[in-house]
């Protein structure tokens, strides 16, 4: 079946296999020809401008579990990959136990674009920019992923190779991501800036989880991941154990934020300057720091 | 000037005549047409800023599947357009068309420049066949910034039209600048930068062209003057006005960036050369959106120097300005547009001594034309911003300062010629300082002092600045619009057909147009029936630019009205008359002073912005605008809003948002994607529209013109607001947040 949409977007075959197995043979049998695809917000726009010409597109959202939205007191969040962003902000469960989830996809373009726009697609189109990817990092988020020979479980943090490049290989179809039970009394936010407040991808995204943590000096444990300062989404760590070991004060958080700037490496693009992004790196994590720490003392 | 009778229809915000039909989808703008048999058709641009076409391969591209022609420089008869001056190649190449050709048609001069056109059964053929067409190009030295390219040996853009690049000087004398800033208690020197802004209009360029049953080739189009787009389509194909037909479909959005030519040439010149090998079928276009961001004018950069001096009691003693303009690589209305920055540099105040020095210059960059404000906007950022200076030397309040140097009745222009009246800048800048919250006292205006907001990396600001712009056509064209009005019926009128080219580009203006005719008439509007947007059997509309419309159209329908109500009396059934509107005359510069009376209208503008400037992330939030705007006659007051409000609302994306990015004659920004306009979040939390109205005696009820005014004045009153706030000047716009955290001294 030959699909003429717009009429600049090149020809493809649109193919929606019944079972996973089917899927993930489909996909192997034409590495390089064949990708899968839930929302096609990412896709069809690269599609548009030349970037990409699959000749098969393979419709996942209809696959085993992927539209799944599941909430488990003892395991934590099952998020299918074809459930899409706004389902994910009106989620009862999210909102009480992910609220920074939630908080994440709200800041991701219009209401439109999110009925379409999934969490799983974000993390597998592997942009620095990606809005949701932060906030699965610091709540360690684990992909399940569907493979020729079966299932297996890949953590958030080890999946970003580069702009665009996953640890993915022809066949890997992602189902879910999991993330685990959030820690007791935790805080988190997410501070998205862009060059407009709608639809634009951030130029610096922060995302900060805070929650006690008697075992640690400072007693409290601090997360911190970065969009669109580094050619993957990057975790601070450096940051993150200066506050595990500080008294939490407005200097050490600033501190903080100073080892965040640090640790990225932003680059000069059209949207903005290395420059610019690093200061703002420094003055978004400190607020977003702050705020944090406000909602936990 | 008071209305003889009340009115029945002016004045009333009627709901638009368009509306249904758009809200319901049912209108066909030009992406939309289609009709039996139609081909598709792609546009190869050169994509390079300056170079010599060697040679054109079309072997390859005619053997693909699905191609039915490729036309090139051979097929186009006379290979030469433009709006102003013919010195644009509508195919660039070799061909037969250069004979008499000002201009070597075989040169490219920017990216978008088009080289070949292909028609194919389907878009992707075409496309696909383009792809194998091979051009040879010798490459040509280049040259981009127009300081540089008014040197003394930079390559030449148009080495036939001359040994320089600057294409454009007009020149204000006027008294003496010495003695004027001997005068002078304090002086003020800047040097200000405004940039390149795109109009982005929801509908990239499209159209359909076919041979109608006439025999005429047919082009439906959208532009903003059916007969100027018919002149120059007709120009290049060689045959007379009356064999080509331009029709407007809806338009989707203009400012300006429809005035010059796109699709419009080629598309004829498809029609017509497939029609003489015997196919005739009609052939359509729809552009990209990057394809319509390189392949349209954009609005003028600038460089704007400027030395203004003032008494101690606040008065403006002389002003000496320098402004350089990017006029790209062709004229488009360059000449036109920055005429208009010259008159309006002087800000809507009386200078008694002045010089003036006004460049445009041709570069390897997209050409500059028309946008919302033609020239104005530039000019009036420095002027504005110079008056604010200058306050602030004097210890003056802005609004204060404003008032003491405001234009009035009869004071002289910079070009040395009355101001035609009644003036109305004073109504405007005391409406708007009134309304957002300016206190008037004894001893003259004062802003009431802001409150802190916390947290503390916020501050407020608030900024006021005003605009002027001459309304209709100018220096020296013979300003005229035509109508035709039919009343039928019996023994009472039963209806009425009015006729009127004019383009509605979204603004309404079709709407105020049965209004006026209504009004005329004196029926109840369901009687009226508006034929619109066709260059067959209608006369010359003049073009929907100039805040001329509703001046220009008003006056053609309203004596086309009252000619057919006296052959009504005279028992004539039906009864029509056609009438040509025509405005008072103007004069052009003269050539070393300015001297001349260059518009026979003006209308006025002031705003008010109150704002928010984030010092730690350089973010401008608007929390308010207020626009007092002299329209007149406000024929349909929630039209006006409307414009107040899209205007503010474009205003502040080319003061904050907008930030086009080229390299060496390349477009970066080629998508909104990267090149941003505000959304729905970003545009003030409010908007206020003060609808001033002092009646223009030459105006259809009073009426003045509005579409380009609440542009005018936002960014200065913004860079106002944002000193304001911060302490510091910005001279550079766009006010990114980047160049805000560097003006702050924070990056
Ligand atoms: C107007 C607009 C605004 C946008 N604004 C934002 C924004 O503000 N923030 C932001 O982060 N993003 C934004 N985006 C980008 C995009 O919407 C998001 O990245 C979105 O989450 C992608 O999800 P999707 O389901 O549409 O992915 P798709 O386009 O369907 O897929 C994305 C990529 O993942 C691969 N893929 C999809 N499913 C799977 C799977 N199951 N297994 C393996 N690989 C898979 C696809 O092959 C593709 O490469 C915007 C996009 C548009 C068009």
């Amino acid at each position: 079946m030959t699909i003429n949409t717009h009429p600049t977007l090149p020809e493809f075959e649109y193919v929606r296999p019944e079972t996973l197995a089917e899927a993930s043979e489909f996909l192997t049998r034409y590495p390089g020809e064949a990708r899968p695809f839930l929302g096609g917000t990412d896709i069809f726009v690269r599609m548009r401008d030349g970037l990409i010409t699959p000749n098969f597109l393979v419709d996942v959202k209809k696959l085993d579990g992927t539209n799944d939205l599941r909430f488990e007191p003892q395991a934590g969040l099952t998020l299918g990959a074809a459930v899409n962003m706004n389902r994910v902000i009106a989620s009862r469960e999210v909102q009480a136990h992910y609220p920074l989830l939630a908080e994440a996809c709200r800041s991701v373009a219009s209401y439109q674009l999110r009925t379409r726009a999934t969490v799983v697609g974000n993390i597998c189109n592997a942009s620095p920019a990606g809005d949701t990817i932060g906030a699965c990092l610091v709540f360690n988020g684990v992909l399940h992923i569907h493979e020729v020979n079966g299932l297996r479980q890949e953590p958030l943090a080890e999946f970003f190779l580069g702009p665009g490049k996953t640890t993915l290989k022809p066949g890997d179809i992602v189902t879910a991501i999991h993330l685990p039970l959030p820690p007791k009394g935790c805080a988190g936010v997410y501070l998205k800036l862009g060059r407009n407040k709608l639809s634009d991808l951030s130029l610096v995204g922060v995302t900060a989880l805070g929650h006690p943590d008697p075992s640690l000096p400072s007693g409290y444990r601090f997360r911190l991941a970065l969009a669109s300062v580094a050619p993957v989404p990057l975790v601070p760590t450096q940051a993150e154990t200066y506050l595990a070991n500080q008294p939490i004060t407005p200097e050490t958080i600033r501190e903080a934020a100073h080892l965040a700037a640090e640790a990225c490496a932003p680059i000069d693009d059209l949207r903005g300057s290395a420059r610019y992004r690093k200061e703002m790196v420094r003055n978004l994590s400190a607020k977003a720091l702050s705020e944090v720490w406000e909602k936990l003392k | 000037m008071s209305l003889t009778r009340s009115t029945l229809w002016v004045g009333q915000s009627l709901p638009r005549v368009d509306a249904p039909g758009k809200v319901t989808g049912e209108t066909q703008y030009s992406g939309d047409l289609s009709m039996p048999g139609m081909l598709q058709m792609k546009i190869l641009f050169a994509g390079r800023p300056h170079a010599r076409v060697v040679k054109i391969d079309t072997t390859q591209a005619e053997a693909a599947p699905g191609v039915v022609a490729i036309f090139t420089a051979k097929d186009v008869p006379v290979n030469e357009y433009g709006l102003q001056w013919n010195d644009q190649p509508v195919l660039c190449g070799r061909g037969q068309g250069e004979k008499g050709s000002r201009v070597a048609p075989d040169v490219v001069r920017f990216i978008g420049d088009q080289v070949a056109i292909v028609v194919a059964e389907t878009e992707k053929a075409a496309a696909h066949a383009r792809d194998l067409i091979h051009v040879e190009y010798e490459e040509l030295p280049a040259v981009f910034d127009p300081l540089a390219a008014m040197q003394p040996g930079a390559p030449l853009v148009h080495p036939e039209l001359g040994d320089t690049n600057i294409c454009v000087h007009d020149r204000l004398r006027k008294g003496d600048v010495e003695a004027g800033f001997a005068k002078a208690e304090v002086i003020v020197e800047s040097e200000y930068f405004t940039p390149v802004q795109e109009h982005a209009y929801l509908q990239p360029e499209a159209g359909l062209a076919y041979i109608d049953e006439e025999g005429r080739v047919t082009i439906k189009a959208g532009g903003q003057w059916t007969h100027t787009d018919r002149a120059q389509i007709a120009h290049a194909l060689g045959v007379s006005d009356e064999e080509v037909r331009v029709i407007y479909p809806a338009i989707g959005g203009a400012f300006g960036g429809r005035e010059d030519m796109s699709v419009q040439i080629v598309l004829a010149l498809a029609a017509w050369r497939l029609d003489q090998l015997g196919v005739r079928r009609p052939v359509k276009i729809v552009w990209s959106r990057k394809e319509s961001i390189i392949g349209h004018c954009k609005r003028h950069p600038m460089r704007l120097r400027a030395k203004w001096g003032a008494s101690k009691d606040g008065k403006l003693v002389a002003a000496e300005t320098e402004i350089i303009a990017d006029g790209g690589a062709y004229m488009y209305t360059s000449n036109k547009v920055l005429g208009n920055t010259t008159i309006t540099s002087t800000g809507p105040y009386f200078i008694p001594n002045l010089k003036t020095d006004v460049y445009g210059v041709y570069t390897n960059n997209i050409p500059s034309a028309a946008f919302r404000g033609f020239g104005a906007p530039q000019a009036l950022f420095m002027a504005e911003m110079q008056m604010d200076k200058l306050a602030e030397k004097l210890g003056l309040d802005t609004v204060e300062m404003r008032r003491r140097n405001a234009l009035r009745d009869g004071d002289t222009l910079g070009v040395g010629t009355p101001v035609p009246g009644p003036v109305s800048i004073l109504h405007c800048i005391e409406a708007a300082a009134q309304h957002a919250g300016w206190e008037k006292e004894p001893d003259g205006w004062r802003n009431v002092k802001r409150e802190n907001v916390q947290p503390a990396n916020l501050k407020r600001g608030r900024g006021f600045a005003c605009g002027f712009k001459n309304v209709g056509f100018s220096f020296g064209y013979k300003e005229n619009s035509w109508a035709r009005v039919e009343l039928h019926g019996d023994e009472e009128i039963e209806g009425v057909v009015a006729a009127h080219a004019g383009a509605e580009v979204g603004q309404g203006t079709h709407t105020v147009m049965v209004q006026m005719v209504a009004e005329a008439v004196g029926v109840p509007l369901e009687k009226v029936t508006l034929m619109t947007s066709d260059s067959a059997g209608m006369g010359n509309p003049g073009s929907a630019s100039a805040s001329r419309m509703t001046l220009m159209a008003g006056n053609a329908l309203k004596g086309a009205a009252e000619a057919a109500l006296a052959k009504w009396e005279a028992e004539e059934r039906p009864a029509i008359a056609e009438y040509t509107y025509r405005a008072p005359e103007t004069t052009p510069f003269d050539k070393e002073s300015g001297y001349s009376t260059p518009n026979f209208a003006y209308a006025y503008v002031a705003q008010a912005v109150e704002l928010e400037v984030d010092t730690e992330t350089g973010f401008i939030k608007i929390l308010r605008v207020v626009s007092a705007d002299d329209v007149g006659q406000a024929i349909n007051p929630a039209l006006v809003e409307g414009q107040i409000e899209g205007g503010v609302v474009q205003a502040q994306g080319y003061a904050l948002m907008e930030n086009f990015i080229t390299r060496d004659g390349y477009v970066l920004t080629d998508q909104l994607s990267t090149y941003l306009i505000p959304t729905i979040l970003d545009i003030p939390d409010a908007v206020d529209s003060v609808i001033v109205e002092v009646p223009s005696p030459i105006g259809p009820w009073g009426a003045r013109g509005l579409g380009e005014l609440p542009f005018l004045p936002l960014a200065a009153a913004i860079a106002a607001a944002v000193h304001d706030a911060t302490g510091v000047w910005f001279d550079e716009l766009p006010l990114t947040p980047e160049r805000v955290l560097r003006g702050l001294g924070k990056i």
